[in-house]
């Protein structure tokens, strides 16, 4: 099955030279065929394993065990998506960006199905330079891509020291049903993955190529592309077993990155932009999820606190990816058919563009402010759920770094709604800007968001038989009236619970059922514009969407560094990502370093290189031999 | 130093109000205990924004009455059209009185030498009392005190 | 020198100016005035240069909302919270009442005077009688002088008293708006005592004033006494309150320099420091000093008023036991035709008529108010703001679009 789903990818790439449209189609097809074999791999066991040997003692080949099939499942679906959407949105673009979204999609598979380094290395190397690619299909977006470039790069570097760190211990390449100390493999593997994750310092380039980015190839960077590293991290963890200091750490990284991408995309004024910020805060989310999951482990083996942790960071994955999906393409339609970037100027999606569009933006914006129903607000239930229960702990330090990371995701959660709030309020369901919408065919992009919009409600209502088919039943139970089998609790003994199902049907019984009879009875009601002094509000007295978040921007002026920029006749708020200006300082630096340093290197004197050559390549063997030992 | 709150009290500052009758039509029985205004100003000379800043004091508490001042006129159930209304606010007084909700009813004040156009002139819906000079508060805390059919 | 008004007849322009009290036509000044521009653009609107930029949005407040009350639109433009610039727009309050004045006997001119603003309708009459009476050369009787004193001090008391209500109001403290509110309408109950209205229209006239309520004196002295004493603890009173002082302290601040640029007058330039008032000069004060503060925010502009009220006490009490019970008379000396000046100090500032009379008939008409100076040191010193200051900000000028749009 998995080699059919690898050659129809292939074919499609070669359909790409010919006609984009059955390219697109041949990519949901094998994205569909992944689907299946993921799904055979999770649940019906049909464990496949095909190596070949390579050079020394390692082996090369494909591998699907059950957590390669869960990713496999959850990354097809948003491929599915993005395929069908590329049918009506990719005729703006390109023939080859049908070849590159197909082999960066390959990439992907063959990282997801991995038996050893050297194909994973090979997909990971293939994933990068495609999306690098796809996103270059944007005009103007060099610099962009180039960044983002150079941080993939910088990713499989770690990763290729990490596995050097793997063979040197393990002296093979597999990452199947193996186990490993190594550090090396440990730290740099974790490195690698975070980089890819878009974790905080790692993150800028993220919102840079994200926002250049064709809105297809967004989603694919944002979701899938960033579950590569999740898949990265949970396959560490299924080597090395649980480490404590990794769980601190990654529970640090995390919190600090769930609140930094929450804190910014509440600031962002670009389109793009603020859905971007928001995947480096459910990123980090994740990670903190891995993490707390990981202290819990080394903290006691018998509770349930570090599989609940475990699983939540599954939710989360799979809420990020189905819902940034539909945001970024939801987003894309409204703004390849307007022509805008930044939200106050996309106001009114649900008049100008349509309603599928907006309602997935609705949809998805509510899931990440974990609206209560929605599978966003089970993840955030759950994720909060694990570090209550991080009361048991005995260290000191756990508990610190539990109950700090807890404060800061919560606040990262504040944050989100307070976001989503400024994209659905803004773009989805604003005043009308009375723009006109490029007509071009849509039924595709439509049939893509609604597909997801389905995905999202289904998995909300049935969450617990996702809970039960990701084989926890152990935190599905019944009580408190609700029926055996539709609440979820976070414990074992139960600690707390929510039934996300039982929400809807409150909710449909409280809220919409009567507004829906309100609405659909003769009632005698007068139709009046808002109530604005008087007067009918005029395009340039509308509320703009900077100065919505304006007043966080003040209020963490600090953090933020929110200068108020005055001129003779212009006014205008700058705030900065401190990050982001270190990296710029930095590239600075080197350009400058580099400068100088070629200048003292190559003096033209050949003594001189070979000195150079030679003194790298003990400085090498040294680092590298002292660390294997 | 006596806090507000004591300061407040050591003073009993409401009169006792004699009603007098007024020319106005009644809107609705519901009005008997509750009555909630909102004054537009449409170009008036000032006298009358400052009647109904004497009409809010301590001394016709029109509280007691129910009567109470609204900040938008989709709570109002009186609108009171102070002045002639000048050019530029004809459309924000026809949009004010779009949005006051059923049922309500229209006041007009004016003075009768006033050159610009009466209200009484735009054929505004539900006016329930006219008058052609200006009144001081008394009278029309009196006016309002009619249109609610309340007695004092 | 200040500038006051353009006139604009047959193509030239004349200067209204004022010069150490006195207020006169120029036809070509020395000087270049700053308020050139402000004077010029007046019917039209008064602010500061419009911002532009990214996320910057209009904000516009009014022409019907509760918080301006008075049909009237202030532009602001913001990025949120910060206000960027403030353009005020006055034409829906526009009634052209100079036009309506022309052809009119100075007698029915007094009327229309009267209703530019009917919070300032004593201040705006006397400035109009004392233009006609210039023409006119008539000289008014002590008695007169002293009852009209009386009478724009009664209307400085309440305008008073209804600024210092609003800002109150503004700081929700309820309370103390509650007393002055109480002493708001006792001093308009007072007006109706001494002058038969109350707010002191069809009470003065040319060259006299229309006083028939001598028998009242006594209890008016009764009632400004009580008002003095009552308003002096509430005051006291006030200032010890914090949260009220916090939001008017600091709040849209002015500096000399900016309201000597403007043309500003009355309390609100008193409060930046400078004692300039009209009534100095006037014989009939007795020693009369300006109070001042120098902070110029909107706290200095609410102190300046209140003891302005309390000052205004004492001059209505010197005066009433001075009144005498003659009865007044008129020096008719009616010459048809020429033009003439007219001013007085309003609660707000400097109201000044030019009026020029053909064939006893109004042939011209310039008013000057001090309204439209107060909305631009309005607009100037409420950028940099926040919009929560917004009635702290407009309070403490006490100005109003009846006044400014005439």
């Amino acid at each position: 099955m998995i080699w059919i789903a690898i050659s129809v990818f292939l074919i499609g790439t070669f359909l790409g030279f010919i006609n984009r449209k059955a390219s697109y189609i041949t990519a949901f097809l094998a994205s569909l065929l992944s689907f299946i074999a993921g799904f055979e791999a999770k649940f019906n066991g049909s464990v496949y394993l095909a190596k070949f040997h390579f050079l020394l003692s390692s082996y090369v080949g494909i591998n699907i065990d059950e957590l390669s099939g869960l990713f496999i499942m959850i990354a097809s679906l948003s491929w599915m998506a993005v395929a069908i959407f590329s049918i009506d949105f990719g005729s703006n673009y390109r023939k080859r960006m049908a070849i590159f979204l197909n082999l960066s999609m390959l990439g992907m598979l063959l990282i997801l199905t991995a038996y050893d380094g050297i194909t994973f290395l090979t997909g990971w190397e293939i994933m990068t330079i495609f999306s690098y690619l796809l996103i270059t299909e944007h005009s103007g977006a060099y610099k962009e891509s180039f960044q983002f470039l150079a941080f993939s790069e910088l990713s499989t570097l770690a990763l290729i020291l990490a596995f050097i760190g793997l063979y040197s211990s393990n002296n093979s390449l597999s990452l199947a049903n193996t186990g490993s100390k190594s550090i090396i493999f440990l730290v740099f593997a974790s490195l690698a993955f975070i980089i890819k994750m878009g974790i905080v310092p790692f993150h800028t380039w993220l919102k840079e190529a994200h926002s250049k980015a064709p809105s297809n190839a967004s989603a694919l960077l944002s979701a899938p592309v960033t579950l590569m590293g999740v898949y990265g991290l949970a396959r560490i963890i299924s080597i090395t077993g649980y480490t404590h200091i990794w769980g601190v750490a990654a529970v640090v990284l995390g919190s600090v990155s769930a609140f930094w991408g929450a804190m910014e995309a509440a600031a962002a004024k670009e389109l793009k932009v603020l859905p971007a910020y928001s995947t480096v805060e459910n990123n980090g989310m994740i990670l903190a999820a891995l993490g707390l999951s990981s202290l819990a482990y080394s903290f006691s083996p018998a509770s349930t606190l570090y599989e609940f942790a475990f699983l939540s960071a599954v939710i989360l994955s799979i809420t990020h990816t189905i819902a940034k999906t539909l945001l970024f393409l939801s987003i894309g339609q409204a703004k390849e058919q307007l022509h805008e970037e930044s939200i106050d100027d996309m106001r009114g999606i649900h008049k100008s563009v349509g309603k599928i569009p907006a309602l997935g933006i609705v949809i998805s914006g509510l899931s990440f402010s974990a609206f209560p129903t929605l599978i966003g607000y089970v993840a955030e239930w759950m994720l909060l759920e694990s570090i209550f229960q991080s009361y048991q702990f005995h260290s000191v330090l756990d508990r610190v770094v539990s109950s700090t990371g807890g404060v800061l995701l919560s606040l990262a959660m504040g944050f989100a709604s307070f976001s989503m709030i400024k994209l659905i309020g803004y773009s989805a369901l604003g005043y009308n800007h009375e723009k006109k919408a490029k007509p071009m065919p849509t039924f595709f992009m439509r049939t893509a968001e609604l597909f997801l919009m389905i995905l999202i409600l289904g998995f909300s209502f049935f969450a617990s038989y996702i809970f039960m088919g990701l084989g926890y039943s152990k935190f599905v139970i019944g009580a408190l009236g609700v029926p055996k089998g539709w609440l979820l609790a976070s414990a074992k003994p139960v600690f707390g619970v929510i039934s996300p199902a039982f929400f809807v049907i409150v909710m449909l019984g409280l809220f919409l059922i009567p507004f829906i009879v309100y609405l659909s009875s003769k009632k005698n009601t007068k139709k009046v514009i808002s109530w604005n002094g008087g007067l009918n509000l005029k395009e340039e007295e509308y509320f703009s969407a900077n100065a919505f978040s304006f007043i966080i921007e003040y209020i963490l002026r600090f953090i933020y560094l929110t200068k108020e920029v005055t001129t003779n006749n212009e006014a205008y708020v700058v705030i900065s990502d401190v990050f982001e200006k270190f990296y710029v300082r930095m590239v600075k630096m080197s350009e400058k370093a580099g400068y100088n340093i070629s200048r003292f290197v190559m003096n033209g004197k050949v003594y001189f290189y070979v000195l150079y050559i030679l003194t790298v390549f003990i400085m090498i063997f040294i680092i590298f031999g002292s660390a294997s030992t | 130093m006596k806090p507000w709150a004591i300061y407040g009290i050591t003073k009993k500052l409401t009169e006792n109000f004699k009603k007098t009758k007024k020319d106005v039509k009644s809107i609705s029985g519901v009005f008997k205990s509750s009555l909630h205004i909102f004054p537009i100003d449409v170009g008036n000379d000032n006298e009358l924004n400052f009647e109904m800043e004497a009409l809010a004091s301590p001394q016709y508490n029109i509280h007691r009455f129910g009567i109470f001042f609204t900040d938008s006129p989709r709570h109002a159930d009186i609108l009171l059209i102070l002045g002639k209304v000048s050019e530029n606010m004809k459309e924000p007084l026809a949009e004010t009185i779009a949005q006051l909700p059923e049922p309500f009813g229209i006041i007009i004040i004016e003075d009768k030498n006033d050159t610009k156009t009466g209200a009484k002139n735009l054929n505004l819906p539900n006016v329930v009392g006219y008058f052609d000079k200006k009144l001081e508060a008394k009278e029309i805390l009196s006016v309002l005190l009619n249109v609610m059919g309340r007695e004092v | 020198m200040r500038l006051l008004g353009i006139l604009n007849k047959n193509d030239t322009e004349e200067f209204l100016v004022e010069n150490e009290g006195k207020i006169f036509i120029d036809k070509s000044p020395n000087n270049k005035f700053d308020n050139y521009e402000l004077i010029k653009n007046r019917d039209k609107f008064i602010g500061n240069s419009e911002k532009k930029g990214k996320g910057v949005f209009n904000f516009r407040y009014g022409p019907v909302s509760a918080g301006v009350g008075q049909a009237g639109v202030f532009n602001i433009k913001t990025y949120g919270e910060r206000i960027l610039s403030v353009s005020i727009d006055p034409s829906y309050k526009k009634r052209n009442i100079e036009q309506l004045m022309i052809n009119k006997t100075p007698k029915d001119a007094l009327r229309l005077a009267e209703s530019v603003c009917g919070n300032f309708a004593f201040s705006h009459s006397l400035a109009f009688s004392r233009a006609i009476e210039n023409i006119y050369g008539l000289d008014t009787d002590e008695n007169t002088k002293r009852i009209r004193v009386i009478a724009l001090e009664l209307e400085r008391i309440y305008n008073h008293i209804y600024v210092i209500t609003r800002l109150s109001k503004g700081a929700a403290q309820n309370v103390l708006t509650s007393h002055l509110e109480w002493l708001f309408e006792e001093s308009l109950r007072t007006n109706k005592l001494f002058s038969s209205e109350r707010f002191l229209k069809n009470f003065n006239s040319i060259g006299a004033v229309n006083f028939s309520n001598s028998n009242n004196i006594d209890t008016i002295k009764e009632r400004i006494k009580i008002l003095e004493e009552k308003f002096g603890e509430l005051y006291q009173h006030s200032l010890k309150s914090w949260n009220f002082i916090d939001r008017i302290y600091k709040t849209a601040s002015l500096t000399s320099k900016q309201a000597i640029s403007i043309g500003l007058t009355g309390p609100s330039l008193r409060a930046t420091g400078i004692g300039d008032d009209l009534r100095k000069n006037e014989d009939i004060y007795e020693n009369f000093k300006a109070i001042i503060r120098t902070t110029g925010d909107a706290l200095a502009r609410m102190e300046v008023r209140a003891y302005e009220i309390l000052h205004s006490c004492d001059i209505i009490l010197t005066q009433l036991d001075k009144l005498q019970d003659e009865t007044l008379k008129h020096h008719k000396k009616e010459q048809k035709n020429g033009a003439g000046v007219g001013y007085c100090e309003s609660p707000s500032g400097i109201v000044a008529y030019y009026v020029e009379l053909k064939n006893n008939l109004v042939d011209y008409v310039y008013i000057s108010t001090p309204s439209v100076f107060g909305y631009k040191a309005f607009a100037d010193s409420f950028v940099g703001y926040i919009f929560t200051d917004f009635s702290f900000a407009l309070d403490s000028f006490g100005i109003n679009f009846a006044d400014c749009a005439r």
